[in-house]
């Protein structure tokens, strides 16, 4: 089969690119460390209680580090009394939160904007990602995965102090 | 039994150039008219969606934006008309016409294409039905991820259009085999394989989406049974849904590789790279759905990266397509008069509409392409996942490659299945040109408005999460969402023009190619050889994810819900 010379040049051109571009991924995950969720756990949405998500809260582990556990329902963010509803979850600048999250009902999602957390939330399993909040401000979780007619209003706020 | 049978006299019926056999002018007229309401139904929805979302709209209409009232019907309806029902009504009547112009015969069964058709037909009267009539239950998206769970009657009618494009699939195998045993060692002409290559993509992937349909949902639906597996589903729907954009994408190709360079006065570059283009979206579309799932708690880190290593591979083909379909139109361009090094570039055809139409999709499609690989990336797709960036990319892909080259191919089908000329040339003209101005300020707003922190799929107008700087893009969005009404106002003049008012006889001829100039290696037409190795490849690329969804713990817990909130029983 004849293959222009030109041709060949450019396909040399595109696979060397997607290479350096897969390279590039894999360097940021096992240099950098960015990962991508991954199977944490499962619970059964139907008793909570019997789980890790049986009273939703943000702990102090110890240090500026940070655990949090949270129910999604339809439609709102339960992190506990504490951080009250829609949730406040106040962490000094600097502090290191691992969020777990599980859904009661249906698909949520979570994400905390400018952050690199972003999490499909889905009965039965648990989504877990960490993140290092370094500045001061005001960050919104929001529900991104269309959950029923309250959608728009489902979120939750992260003050970095 | 050879002594009774009739010869059939409809394969020595003569093709002529414009007349269209009536059978044929019935069959893909209809296909093409459905089409046409689903696109009719759910095309108003996206400029009012964009204005509903957009805070300047919302202040200043003291939030009543016509046309519909509930936000998420309008999405529903907008996704569902267009991405299912517009588009494969669309490819079954467009494939229907290449198969039968290139090869030179009739479809083969053409009883069950009426079959086939009217099953689609019902399908969408389903859709139309319940998405009208019960607005809160059926706004369940096209993607429908339980446990919300819409009527029942929302998934016959996809199971209809569903089996009806599967009927379709299966004549047009059966036309090829009876074309290939009369040709023996000839090369079937490249539309015909592009098409083969669709519907066999097609036919595997969509037994995904039929799974999920048929032994999760609809009996959920019917109460049959009490609880679901989401994570489940979602591994079961894009094991079908990104063949689903291929399945879109490859009519585009055919009119691009097949019908393009002859439009724009050329020759295609090059026919054998052609068909490996093909063969490696047959070979790795399938493999590639997990990018889709990369923010999935369900799913491994591994077969997130096999993915999208897979999911650079299947570009491969793209840039292959943009190299040889580049050239074509440099070949048509110096043919043309262009001169120079760059020169060939502004040389086209830009005044006629069936041109510029599918040069506009192009262009668009230089974005979408773009865009699409920073998705795959995995780790980015962490900052966009979700956002509103995602619709903004998909609107440069379906929405630009895709649709402006389904309008370009209208352009010229329409007045042959009418005939009589297109009403407007300069309308057309306006349309294409008014799409592409309107879809590239819309796909760059909603990327930065995503970019923003601002979600997809969301009624922005009351959420307490907006940020200024996402307000304001989305106010960008909606100036988008204006231009492209003005260039669906312009479409349907012509649409209307052209079916009623035009008075003109049809000029030119099909775009179709009957004959193979350029011999290609016999083994692309081995279809055994390529199916087995798909299979082997989703075997390894989706076995694991199977097995990993698959909940032996405590899965199938979740009860359905509705989308009021309440479960559904």
């Amino acid at each position: 089969m004849h293959i222009d010379r030109y041709e060949r040049y450019w396909l040399m051109a595109v696979v060397a690119t997607l290479g350096a571009f897969f390279a590039a991924l894999v360097a940021t995950l096992v240099v950098f460390g960015v990962s991508l969720p991954s199977p944490a756990g499962r619970v059964n949405p139907q008793n909570l209680a019997a789980s890790e998500f049986a009273e939703p809260s943000v702990r102090n582990i110890g240090g500026n580090r940070y655990e949090a556990h949270i129910v999604a329902k339809m439609w709102q963010f339960d992190a506990g009394p504490e951080a009250g509803s829609p949730p406040t979850i106040r962490v000094p600048a600097g502090s290191e939160v691992t969020f777990y999250v599980t859904s009661k009902d249906i698909l949520h999602g979570f994400q905390i904007q400018f952050h690199t957390v972003n999490m499909e939330v889905v009965p039965g399993q648990v989504s877990q990602a960490t993140v290092k909040f370094g500045r001061p401000g005001v960050y919104e979780i929001v529900c991104n995965q269309y959950c029923g007619a309250g959608h728009a209003v489902m979120y939750g706020q992260v003050i970095v102090q | 039994m050879q002594a009774t049978q009739v010869q059939p006299v409809l394969t020595r019926v003569s093709f002529p150039a414009l007349d269209m056999l009536r059978s044929e002018r019935n069959l893909v007229g209809v296909h093409i008219a459905s089409a046409l309401i689903a696109l009719t139904v759910g095309i108003f929805m996206g400029p009012f969606q964009s204005f509903h979302r957009a805070p300047a709209f919302v202040n200043t209409f003291l939030g009543q934006i016509p046309v519909f009232s509930y936000y998420y019907q309008a999405v529903t309806v907008h996704g569902v008309m267009l991405a299912l029902f517009f588009t494969t009504l669309f490819i079954v009547g467009f494939s229907y016409y290449v198969v039968q112009r290139s090869l030179q015969r009739q479809i083969k069964g053409i009883q069950l294409a009426w079959v086939a058709y009217a099953l689609m037909l019902i399908g969408l009267a389903m859709l139309v039905f319940t998405l009208a009539n019960d607005v809160q239950r059926s706004a369940v998206l096209y993607t429908f991820y339980p446990p919300m769970i819409a009527p029942a009657i929302f998934y016959i009618g996809l199971v209809l259009l569903v089996v009806g494009s599967w009927i379709a699939a299966f004549l047009v195998f059966w036309t090829y085999n009876a074309w290939r045993k009369e040709h023996p060692g000839e090369r079937v002409p490249l539309a015909v394989f592009a098409i083969i290559v669709n519907y066999l993509m097609w036919f595997i992937s969509s037994l995904g989406v039929a799974i999920e349909v048929l032994f999760m949902l609809l009996p959920a639906s019917l109460g049959w049974i009490q609880t679901t597996d989401p994570q489940m589903a979602r591994v079961l729907f894009w094991f079908f849904g990104h063949p689903l954009v291929y399945f879109w994408l490859i009519p585009a190709y055919v009119s691009w590789y097949t019908m393009l360079p002859k439009q724009a006065g050329g020759r295609l570059f090059s026919d054998p790279l052609a068909r490996m283009a093909f063969i490696m979206l047959l070979l790795f579309s399938i493999p590639v759905g997990v990018h889709h799932l990369y923010a999935d708690p369900g799913v491994s880190q591994v077969a997130k990266f096999v993915h999208a290593f897979l999911t650079f591979t299947v570009t491969v083909p793209s840039f292959m397509t943009a190299f040889n379909i580049g050239a074509s139109l440099e070949i048509a361009s110096r043919n043309n008069g262009g001169r120079g090094f760059w020169g060939f570039i502004f040389k086209q055809r830009w005044n006629d509409p069936v041109v510029a139409s599918q040069l506009v999709g192009m262009l668009l499609f230089l974005a979408g392409g773009v865009t699409g690989l920073m998705q795959a990336s995995a780790q980015i797709n962490i900052t966009v996942h979700n956002t509103s960036w995602v619709p903004g990319h998909f609107h440069t892909t379906l929405g630009g490659a895709v649709t402006m080259t389904f309008f370009g191919i209208l352009y010229w089908l329409l007045p042959l299945l009418r005939g009589r000329a297109l009403f407007s040339k300069k309308v057309a003209l306006g349309q294409a040109f008014t799409w592409l101005v309107g879809m590239v300020i819309f796909g760059f707003t909603m990327g930065e408005a995503g970019l923003n922190g601002a979600p997809r799929r969301a009624d922005l107008a009351n959420s307490p999460y907006m940020t200024p700087e996402a307000g304001l893009w989305l106010n960008g969005a909606a100036i988008g969402g204006i231009i492209l009404f003005v260039s669906v106002v312009l479409l349907f003049i012509n649409l209307i023009g052209t079916l009623f008012f035009s008075t003109k006889p049809v000029e030119g001829e099909a775009p179709i190619q009957t004959k193979v100039e350029v011999a290609s290696p016999a083994i692309f037409e081995r279809w055994r050889l390529w199916i087995a190795i798909v299979v082997v490849l989703c075997v390894i690329a989706w076995g694991p994810v199977f097995v990993e969804a698959l909940d032996f713990t405590n899965g199938f817990t979740a009860i359905p819900y509705t989308t009021s909130g309440a479960p559904l029983r």
